[in-house]
């Protein structure tokens, strides 16, 4: 489908189908909020609660009707009207009634009826948690509030292509940003188990793990959105790990690809498809999937907090590995060519391992090595 | 919470069809209806019921937008009204408006403002005020989800605008117009043609005489067959109303098929004024008439009967036609064997039922 002709704009702006139902053209976000707001009159997209009585003042006036006229589409319009019993409505709202004849219930007698599945997924009963805890959140000072008229993007961020299950089913983690964060920002809300690894055998010293994670180790990344890289150059140790891509490109007649910064890169300022597949490097080869999957306008029913954005609406939580000896605690040790251990490898949690391999004064004990070992679900 | 899409597409569907044949776009006959169908027991779930309440003001926001006739967008709206309204969730789920559409519905209350329907536009604007709006870039959340089960969504043909094209070109004033300068043509060309021979004066007609009443008789035949599309040839009562309907003036057909976009009712407030400027007043039996013209669907009948209908076949290729063929004698069976084959089919499984619970019981 192309993009929609409008005689007045040019059509990047206002985006549509480039596909049904699979994703849009790509549009400037910041030129998409200013359509809108073109559109639109301040009242519509503010957060104060509607005036019920104005609106009703302002409508007859402008329909040059009376006030008995008022009164009467009141009572013909009012939700009232559309609730059948309101007696046996509350008894019970979970049960399907009987004598119905609406398609979608009697399907869903017909799925009650069936079966239950005994192992219902923790993910369904758990999906709108953090959603939850936020949503109408209104912060505590004034300037942290949400400008009316703020964007904000929902972006899906899924598994990195080494984990086989979800590649490309559930996503990870899905974050609401709003449209004045950066790239940085987004980078840093990103959590990914791969900054956490520690490559490198610590038997001998294993209270010196913690200061070789990848995450200061190796500190470059990039997205990758509409052709361009955005390059994290914040820090003296990043390096642009785009050219290598860049430059094979090149010698294999693809279309030129162009480098940015992603800290100066605001997500108002970017040029993408809504629904589309992109890409996140980081640590040389973990690769993420991110797709946004909408932009749109603030609503009063957002979490209307600055401090909490980015804010994370939902977690897929995968299955950890626990303690071989204690079975509680998620493993933090893997150990191989273990005496003490009853397999090779072995995994431990931090306790169980000190206290196995190690005496009272933090000597090595029997002969070992030892990695440390970061969960798949670490940020479960 | 995908398998739901369909039976909640087919109820929507099953309350709009209710509303079209009302011929009304009032709220209280839309509430009415909502009413009688216990429509607000949708919502009746247990779990998911965020996601059930998006899919189904989804679900309602396609029957808010073009290509569906007027009608059907009034009731769309009244759908995402009352959905909006009536579901169980808090925060309640918004309607999602994208920007493409947004011009769509800017038109949609400026043709119910002219057209004073009050509640329309009450409704339309109540909803705004009370931040009922999302203002999105896309109307639903996009994954790039590969796996398409309906590769198009199919829309209900019966709710689509009826293309009135012809109608709109060829209006009144146009055929006024067009006569009007013909005569001047034809004044004209007389006065000159006048002058001059008999064989240049011929050669000088450009045009044919009769065009604005070929092009009027043009319109009400594609009017006409439009019409009869939806109604079955045979059918007595529709012959009967087309006949009687050639019997008028083909200028009053074309204003009537013009008007057939209005609706009978005016706003309940308002009852004295017609909600649509018409020039010409048609007699009040004929303005029925073509409106009850919107027939339900009556099934075809097959093939074979049709066949057996329309042709005649005479002599012996009659007689051999009515014959069966050889091969329906080698394959049908006799009629006292086909009762007991039928028989058993029916209760075979009722037999294994009856064996396996003796079975069971035995042991």
């Amino acid at each position: 489908m192309a993009a929609s002709e409008q005689p007045v704009e040019p059509s990047s702006n206002i985006p549509d189908y480039e596909f049904m139902n699979l994703n849009s053209t790509p549009f400037h976000i910041g030129s998409f909020r200013d359509e809108w707001l073109k559109r639109l009159k301040p009242e519509d997209f503010s957060f104060q609660p509607g005036d019920q009585d104005l609106f009703e003042a302002r409508f007859a006036a402008a329909m040059g009707v009376g006030e008995e006229t008022m009164t009467e589409l009141r009572s013909v319009c009012s939700v009232n009207s559309l609730l059948c019993h309101s007696g046996d409505q509350e008894r019970d709202p979970e049960v399907v009634p009987p004598n119905t004849t609406l398609k979608t219930l009697i399907h869903r007698k017909k799925k009650n009826n069936k079966t239950q599945k005994c192992t219902r997924n923790r993910h369904d009963l758990y999906a709108d948690e953090l959603d939850r805890l936020t949503a109408g959140r209104l912060p505590d000072t004034k300037a942290n509030q949400l400008p009316e008229g703020e964007l904000i993007l929902t972006i899906n961020i899924y598994f990195p292509s080494s984990v086989e299950k979800f590649n490309h089913l559930r996503p990870h983690t899905t974050l609401l940003m709003t449209g004045s964060h950066t790239l940085a920002e987004l980078r840093d809300a990103v959590c990914c188990v791969s900054d956490l690894q520690v490559c490198g055998e610590f038997s001998s010293t294993p209270d010196m793990a913690p200061d070789f994670m990848s995450k200061d180790l190796f500190k470059s990344a990039y997205f990758f959105f509409e052709g361009v890289f955005y390059n994290d150059m914040r820090y003296p140790e990043c390096q642009d790990i785009s050219s290598t891509t860049i430059d094979w490109a090149k010698s294999h007649n693809y279309p030129p690809f162009s480098t940015a910064k992603m800290e100066d890169t605001r997500l108002v300022d970017l040029k993408v498809k809504v629904g589309f597949p992109y890409l996140y490097c980081h640590q040389g080869d973990c690769e993420h999937l991110v797709i946004i999957t909408d932009v749109r306008l603030a609503h009063r029913s957002d979490c209307l907090d600055t401090d909490l954005y980015p804010l994370l609406t939902h977690k897929n939580r995968l299955m950890t590995q626990k303690c071989s000896v204690c079975h509680v605690f998620i493993g933090r040790w893997y150990t191989t060519r273990d005496q003490f251990a009853p397999s090779d490898p072995c995994l431990f949690c931090d306790k169980c391992f000190r206290m196995l391999h190690y005496d009272k004064e933090g000597n090595k004990l029997g002969d070992f090595l030892a990695y440390p070992y970061v969960d798949r679900g670490a940020f479960n | 919470m995908e398998s739901y899409r369909k039976p909640v597409k087919s109820d929507c569907e099953a309350l709009l069809s209710r509303f079209r044949q009302t011929q009304s776009v009032r709220f209280e006959v839309f509430s009415n209806i909502w009413k009688e169908m216990k429509f607000v027991q949708i919502f009746r779930q247990s779990h998911n019921k965020r996601a059930f309440c998006r899919m189904v003001l989804d679900v309602a926001y396609c029957y808010f937008m073009p290509p569906f006739s007027f009608q059907i967008r009034v009731g769309g709206l009244y759908l995402l009204y009352s959905f909006y309204h009536c579901q169980n969730t808090s925060p309640p789920e918004q309607i999602r408006v994208a920007l493409k559409d947004w011009e769509d519905v800017r038109n949609f209350e400026k043709e119910s403002l002219d057209a004073q329907h009050l509640d329309v536009a009450y409704i339309l604007q109540q909803l705004l005020t009370c931040k009922a709006f999302l203002f999105t870039a896309m109307p639903t959340l996009l994954h790039y989800n590969r796996k398409r089960t309906e590769e198009k969504p199919e829309l209900c043909d019966e709710f689509m605008e009826r293309p009135c094209r012809p109608q709109e070109l060829i209006n009144t004033q146009l055929t006024e117009e067009m006569s009007n300068i013909h005569e001047l043509y034809k004044n004209m060309k007389a006065s000159i043609s006048s002058q001059m021979s008999t064989a240049d004066a011929a050669s000088v007609s450009l045009i044919r005489d009769g065009i604005v009443s070929e092009l009027c008789s043009a319109v009400m035949e594609f009017y006409n067959w439009q019409q009869n599309k939806d109604t079955v040839d045979e059918a007595q009562p529709s012959q009967e109303r087309i006949s009687s309907q050639q019997e008028c003036s083909n200028r009053a057909k074309l204003l009537a098929s013009i008007k057939s976009k209005a609706y009978e009712e005016a706003s309940e407030a308002v009852k004295s004024r017609r909600h649509r400027q018409v020039e010409i007043d048609l007699p009040a039996e004929e303005d029925k008439s073509f409106l009850k013209l919107h027939h339900s669907r009556v099934p075809k009948p097959s093939l074979k009967n049709r066949t057996k209908e329309q042709i005649r076949m005479s002599g012996n290729m009659g007689r051999e036609a009515a014959r069966t063929t050889l091969i329906n004698h080698l394959v049908t069976l006799e009629p006292a064997l086909q009762e007991k084959i039928k028989n058993e089919r029916r209760f075979k499984s009722l037999n294994e039922h009856l064996e396996s619970q003796t079975i069971s019981t035995s042991h």
